[in-house]
């Protein structure tokens, strides 16, 4: 790309970035205005100053949704990790042992092809209304995303790598762990991101069903009090915490996977 | 002068190639070498077929002294890669029988390397630990391993680039980090599968030369497959051609050019030109099947 490309791209994307800005004004002043005119019901809409007074209060004053954050953040966590090592130790024994894929087949179809949300009723059940039944359900979302992508990664491994290191004098156990496993972690990555969305999206389905902390209770808290404001504060927040943690995966996996 | 090779499904064909060279390698090609049994390989009436009757190679006898550096030339699919995997124990013999050094081929053996058409670089490794590999892979000391890594990236000419990974740098310097691999490993016999295919003409005589360098200075033996006539001819001992599957061993060419060489330097060469053009007309009869050599 030449200079004056470049130059160009830059011009484009500082008018994108002034056309965004000027079409968020318009649209909050659009909402704000519809919101006090009572042009549409702010019990539906809410209010955009009252949306960001819920978030400054529920942050800086009485940081209610740091404190309900942290609930959901410890699950997820819990949740992700659960998945990612029961998804990567089970995507490895298939790979390395594929008669036990084959043993393991028709529970792991039905389990990957039941909607796992219905199992919430049974989780909380089990595990009660605290962690135990959202990371229940977040693991069982995260597992079977990062087994998949551990099976195509360990399965995709270039042959011509295994036959060159058949050739260097490498036995079975050095092939899979300096060969195999570590070609394998670009696409468990991808998996690990998509694994981490969806074990926060379990956490938080599981505290809209049933629990004590949290931001989906939170969430199912202000929406059954006709506090909209402080539904799309959460909301906002929440779309906010969802983009640091996958910014947060992607800075990891650009220091790992720095040779890509 | 006697020859040290044999060919036995074409012993005519190997008796007239006695005569239309006139200086073998033993004689003024500057090669002379004593009959060495470290390294040496051979290969007695091996014929390998492939389910569905597919019948790769045909009765192919072969030998290739310690040290010697021997190039197979053929049309596509006419079994050159099969006899090479077969060499490195990739593939079961069938019938017949091969010996390196002495033993059977076997995946793996630390007396043998094997060099790929394509890098193979792992990409999640750096230059250094790319040439080192083998050495890991065969429980050399790292001080060991990582020296003599760094001596071959030095002689490929990628001193300075140690630290970058595969993605930095070019095809050509990818293959020379391959190259470096391969020569890092103390192995005896060589097996490079049409190592520089991928590579344009000007990349692909910078590498012959390296790799002229590197095999002058340590005299392994090698077996090279190769599409590329002028690259067998510039590189090798001995030039053995294919027939049109099923592979067949239909000559054998000595090369007495002069060593040292230079693949650059050869072009100028008429006696270059002129083994060229006779190693041509047995790759073309090869395409006929060899029935007429």
């Amino acid at each position: 790309m030449d200079e004056n490309n470049q130059r160009w791209m830059k011009g484009d994307g500082l008018y994108v970035l002034i056309a965004q800005v000027v079409a968020l004004a318009l649209f909050l002043f659009l909402w704000e205005w519809a919101s006090r005119e009572r042009i549409i019901d702010p019990i539906f809409i809410g209010q955009p100053t009252k949306i960001f007074a819920y978030l400054y209060n529920g942050t800086l004053v009485d940081p209610i949704l740091f404190r309900e954050a942290f609930w959901t953040l410890a699950a997820t966590g819990a949740a992700f990790f659960l998945g990612i090592v029961a998804g990567i130790l089970f995507g490895l024994l298939f790979v390395v042992w594929p008669v036990s894929e084959k043993f393991f087949d028709p529970l792991f179809s039905g389990l990957n092809a039941l909607p796992r949300i219905a199992l919430a009723p049974l989780f909380l059940l089990w595990f009660g209304l605290g962690l135990g039944s959202k990371i229940a359900l977040g693991f069982s979302l995260t597992f079977f995303i990062i087994l998949n992508n551990t099976i195509a990664g360990a399965r995709s491994v270039d042959t011509d790598w295994i036959v060159l290191s058949r050739m260097l004098g490498a036995n079975k156990a050095t092939t899979f762990f300096k060969v195999t496993l570590i070609s394998a972690v670009p696409t468990i990555f991808s998996g690990l991101r998509l694994g981490l969305i969806y074990a926060l999206l379990g956490v938080i389905a599981s505290e809209i069903i049933a629990a004590q902390r949290g931001l989906g209770q939170l969430l199912t808290y202000l929406a059954g009090t006709f506090d909209t404001n402080g539904v799309f504060a959460v909301l906002f927040f929440l779309a906010i915490m969802s983009v640091i943690l996958m910014k947060f995966m992607s800075w990891i996996e650009a220091r790992l996977l720095r040779w890509r | 002068m006697p020859h040290e090779y044999e060919v036995r499904n074409e012993e005519s064909v190997l008796s007239e190639n006695m005569e239309t060279v006139a200086a073998p390698l033993s004689g003024g090609g500057g090669t002379a070498k004593p009959e060495d049994a470290h390294g040496a390989i051979d290969i007695k009436a091996v014929t390998h077929e492939f389910p569905g009757n597919v019948l790769a190679v045909s009765d192919a006898n072969l030998r290739v002294r310690g040290g010697e550096f021997v190039s197979i030339v053929g049309p596509s699919g006419c079994g050159k890669t099969t006899l090479l995997n077969l060499l490195a124990g990739l593939i079961d013999v069938q019938t017949g029988s091969i010996s390196l050094a002495g033993s059977p081929p076997k995946a793996g053996r630390h007396d043998v390397a094997y060099m790929l058409a394509r890098d193979c670089l792992f990409p999640w490794r750096t230059a250094l630990s790319n040439a080192t590999l083998g050495g890991e892979f065969r429980g050399v000391p790292k001080k060991e391993r990582v020296q003599r890594a760094r001596d071959m990236l030095r002689k490929v000419g990628l001193s300075g680039f140690e630290n970058n990974y595969p993605k930095a740098l070019s095809h050509g310097m990818r293959q020379r980090v391959a190259l470096a691999r391969t020569f890092s490993l103390s192995s005896s016999i060589l097996l490079m599968d049409e190592p520089f295919g991928a590579l344009d003409a000007q990349t692909k005589l910078q590498l012959e030369d390296v790799l002229l360098d590197l095999w002058t200075e340590e005299r392994r033996t090698v077996v090279f497959i190769t599409h590329d006539l002028n690259e067998a001819v510039t590189l090798s001992d001995r030039v053995i051609v294919m027939s049109a599957r099923p592979g067949r061993i239909i000559k054998d060419i000595p090369i007495p050019l002069e060593r040292p060489r230079s693949a650059r330097a050869l072009q100028k060469d008429p006696l270059y030109h002129e083994i060229y053009a006779e190693v041509w007309t047995w790759l073309e009869q090869g395409l006929n099947g060899g029935d007429d050599g």
